[in-house]
């Protein structure tokens, strides 16, 4: 089985072609208006109205093109009620955008370089989505711009990111090991706080792989499983294992018995497999982007609800490493994403420093993880203000995929 | 889509001049399978036989009301449709003036969209990567008499988006009123939206998509959904609450009733055309309520269960007389709930009710949890307090309701096409 990452790149290749095909279908009106003129200030101005006809949405722009050099594009919705974005693409890819229009708010403004060659503006909603846009002048070979060499570098680093987690991983499930063996059961319990972050800073990384000559729908040899199976998604014919089997006997049991610590020898020995295979793997800008965002569905799905953690209630702990997991692949694509959508990077930018400012009011040396225990009555009270951060966190997030999957 | 509906003249009712035809091809709609099933028979006696008995009570899916241009924001004045999702936000810390600003105009935009039975943007992008912006599960369905309408509760004009020199005059949280039982995750909010309409998936995708836009500038605080208009409007017959008595026989129905009691004239300006919004989660416990003998019943009430004429009368419509007496007793109660909420006893005070049943399912000791989501609109929201200072404490129906939850919400005037709600309050 290939690791997730990988699947997704090849599922976004594909659709782009696929809308590829159909644009080219797609003929666009051009209204024959006059190209724009370039003012003292040396850039164009084009501007694009969206209004409502009395029954459609529709986009229009007082030029359909301008001599390449710098191009102002100015947006203002008048009356176009379901058109809230507009952007400007070539081939695809998006150049400029305008998010959040509606009708009553001043018009706003974006200045791309352009160099000659046909554009489209998209206004998803409109009756006419999409509309040519022609730049005259110098047509320069496509390039490899720097967004791309941005994210690409990224990737790269982010893979170095991945690496040192699975390195942590490895010693810190080696030290949980050495303390279940010892029999010191508050060892073991300040050992196993310390090994879990490691996991769930790259959940969505490593999840997926499976002990070599096994196939991908057993869960014998699912790793995933193996490792961070909890009791909601119990397989009973392969029983417990992994971190949440030795979780229960801590917590739960209260003791060491001779079956936590095989538990403790399997587990160490699935996650060096996990380490050789998961180790120096290459990630596309959309695999941090589609990570970044399961990492949080992770923490709305499991640990806000206190399911990862049942016995030890250090959810917490785990949510604060899915976090810092996420916004690290956000922190590699930042440098791009920046020059793709300033806007949208500076939401996300927000929303992270709430949800750690948030989480920070839970820190706790003293606990094991260091974090408070997420008990029942804990998530009584503030559950509900968990959710609608990580919530707020996500919505934005979840974008990320598609702008730097089309970025130039 | 093309078959987008036009602007009625009249902002509160649907066109009235093709509401006719189109309760016709409703039923033209219904008939149309049994229709082809009996053709060999006669398919015309067929059709007219299946229309039903149309006394203002079938749905009309395809009725759609304006949402900009029409004065006062729907929902208020507009006949009660069959169900409503009644949801209350928080602005969350951090949010500036033009954050709200562009959360009111983008709500205002798929407010118009969802009224007019249009998705509030793309729900299948062209490409994979992307995230829809529609939900979607309101695709196929058509307009449903959808209305939904936006609140400003009195903690958003306090110092965080420098509003309050803007302040509608009456707006302030209530008092603390007889036998309030309130629970803070029911109570309050800076903004509430109420969206109702004859289908409740249409009512639920509406709320569910503007919770979605507003995300991260407003987080929710609490819900109701209602289901079953509790409240009737000026066509309609007086439908009934879950204790199983008509509820709003004496409700505002008139033009005059609602410029005299629910408009606001002379408020701030820009709230001119509004109104004020009190939403109160009364909960019922209709279980030891159905255990009430039907004479007890009636005596709380001050009406008679099958007919809900006043016990002083025979028809529902005749005028309670509360003075009546025979062998020395009120035939109504004093304390009876019809005669506590009077406006003959109240000063003349009248207050529009728009309520909704709803059901929680049940409760921890195994009953069914239910109620009333109590909706009222007025141009004072005193008039509610004055009325429920004396509701909370003489009325007999306090044996067996609660008031749990509750919010006051200034309700601004509907925008000029090109404009958005509560735009003035920023100029």
């Amino acid at each position: 089985m290939q690791p997730s990452n990988r699947r997704l790149s090849a599922g976004a290749a594909t659709a782009a072609a696929l809308v590829s095909a159909a644009l080219l279908l797609t003929g666009c009106a051009s209204d024959g208006q006059s190209a724009a003129k370039q003012t003292s200030s040396g850039a164009s101005h084009v501007k694009i109205m969206l209004t409502n006809d009395g029954s459609d949405d529709a986009c229009a722009l007082d030029h359909t093109s301008a001599p390449a050099g710098p191009i102002t594009f100015t947006v203002d919705n008048k009356s176009a009620t379901g058109i809230s974005e507009v952007e400007l693409q070539s081939d695809q890819r998006i150049l400029g955008e305008k998010e959040n229009l509606a009708p009553g708010l001043k018009p706003v403004s974006f200045t791309l370089t352009l160099d000659g060659g046909k554009y489209t503006v998209y206004c998803p909603g409109g009756k006419n989505e999409n509309i040519a846009f022609t730049v005259t002048g110098k047509a320069t070979a496509p390039k490899t711009g720097s967004v791309q060499t941005l994210l690409k570098q990224g990737s790269k680093e982010y893979a170095g990111y991945v690496d040192d987690q699975i390195a942590g991983m490895v010693t810190g499930v080696a030290a949980l090991k050495t303390a279940v063996d010892s029999g010191d059961i508050d060892a073991a319990k300040k050992a196993y706080g310390q090994a879990r972050p490691f996991y769930e800073r790259i959940e969505s990384d490593v999840e997926g792989f499976v002990i070599p000559g096994t196939k991908a729908n057993d869960n014998a040899g699912n790793l995933d499983y193996l490792i961070d199976m909890r009791a909601s998604n119990l397989d009973d014919s392969v029983g417990w294992h992994g971190f949440h089997a030795i979780e229960r006997d801590l917590w739960q049991g209260g003791a060491i018995t001779a079956g936590t610590k095989s538990l403790a020898t399997e587990l160490q020995k699935n996650v060096n497999t996990l380490a050789s295979l998961a180790k120096k793997l290459n990630y596309k800008p959309e695999d941090l982007a589609n990570g970044a965002a399961g990492l949080l569905e992770e923490v709305q799905s499991e640990k806000i609800k206190g399911e990862e953690e049942a016995f030890s209630h250090i959810d917490l702990v785990d949510f604060a490493a899915n976090v810092e997991g996420s916004q690290q692949a956000f922190e590699y694509l930042k440098p791009g994403l920046k020059k793709i959508d300033a806007s949208l990077t500076k939401q996300i930018n927000t929303q992270f420093d709430k949800v750690n400012a948030m989480l920070d009011t839970y820190r706790d040396p003293a606990a094991i993880g260091g974090y408070e225990t997420y008990t029942p009555a804990l998530k009584a009270r503030d559950a509900n203000k968990l959710s609608q951060a990580v919530q707020a966190l996500q919505d934005p997030l979840s974008r990320l995929a598609e702008k730097v999957a089309t970025a130039q | 889509m093309t078959d987008a509906r036009q602007p009625a003249d009249d902002p509160d009712s649907p066109r009235a001049g093709e509401h006719v035809s189109r309760r016709g091809l409703f039923a033209m709609g219904a008939g149309g399978l049994v229709v082809g099933a009996l053709a060999g028979v006669g398919g015309t006696m067929a059709a007219h036989a299946l229309e039903p008995d149309d006394n203002g009570e079938a749905v009309d899916a395809s009725v759609s009301y304006p949402f900009y241009g029409t004065g006062h924001q729907s929902g208020v004045q507009t006949e009660p449709q069959r169900h409503c999702v009644y949801m209350t936000f928080d602005v969350d810390p951090g949010t500036t003036t033009s954050d709200l600003q562009t959360l009111f105009a983008r709500w205002s935009a798929g407010i118009a969209q969802l009224m007019a039975g249009r998705p509030v943007g793309v729900v299948q992008p062209s490409r994979a990567s992307a995230v829809a912006q529609d939900t979607g599960e309101a695709a196929d369905l058509e307009p449903n008499a959808l209305t939904v309408t936006l609140g400003l509760g009195p903690a958003l004009f306090d110092d965080r988006f420098g509003l309050a020199a803007k302040k509608p005059k009456l707006l302030a949280e209530l008092p603390a009123l007889p036998s309030d039982n309130l629970e803070e995750s029911l109570t309050g909010g800076d903004l509430s939206l109420q969206a109702c309409a004859e289908d409740p998936q249409v009512a639920y995708h509406a709320i569910r998509d503007l919770a979605r836009i507003g995300r991260g500038t407003v987080s929710t605080r609490w819900t109701v959904m209602g289901f079953g208009r509790a409240s009737a409007g000026a066509g309609q017959s007086t439908p009934r609450n879950l204790m199983g008595f008509k509820d709003g026989t004496r409700n505002i129905r008139s033009d005059e009733e609602f410029e005299k009691f629910v408009w606001l004239g002379d408020d701030e300006e820009w709230m001119s055309g509004g109104t004020y919004q009190v939403a109160r989660k009364i909960q019922m416990d209709i279980e030891i309520w159905d255990a009430d003998r039907i004479g007890d019943q009636q005596d709380v009430f001050g009406r008679t269960k099958s007919v809900g004429a006043p016990l002083t009368g025979t028809a529902e419509f005749d005028t309670p007389k509360f003075t009546e007496v025979r062998h020395g007793e009120h035939v109504i109660p004093q304390n009876a709930h019809i005669a506590l909420a009077a406006h003959e006893n109240n000063g003349g005070i009248k207050i529009l009710r728009r309520s909704y049943n709803y059901t929680d399912g049940i409760n921890q000791y195994g009953q069914l949890d239910a109620g009333l989501l109590f909706i009222t609109y007025q141009n004072d929201p005193d008039h509610f307090a004055r009325l429920q200072k004396k509701l909370g404490s003489y009325d007999r129906l306090n044996e067996y309701i609660s008031h749990i939850g509750s919010a006051v919400f200034a309700i601004p005037p509907a925008p000029e096409p090109g404009h958005y709600l509560a735009e003035k309050l920023f100029s």
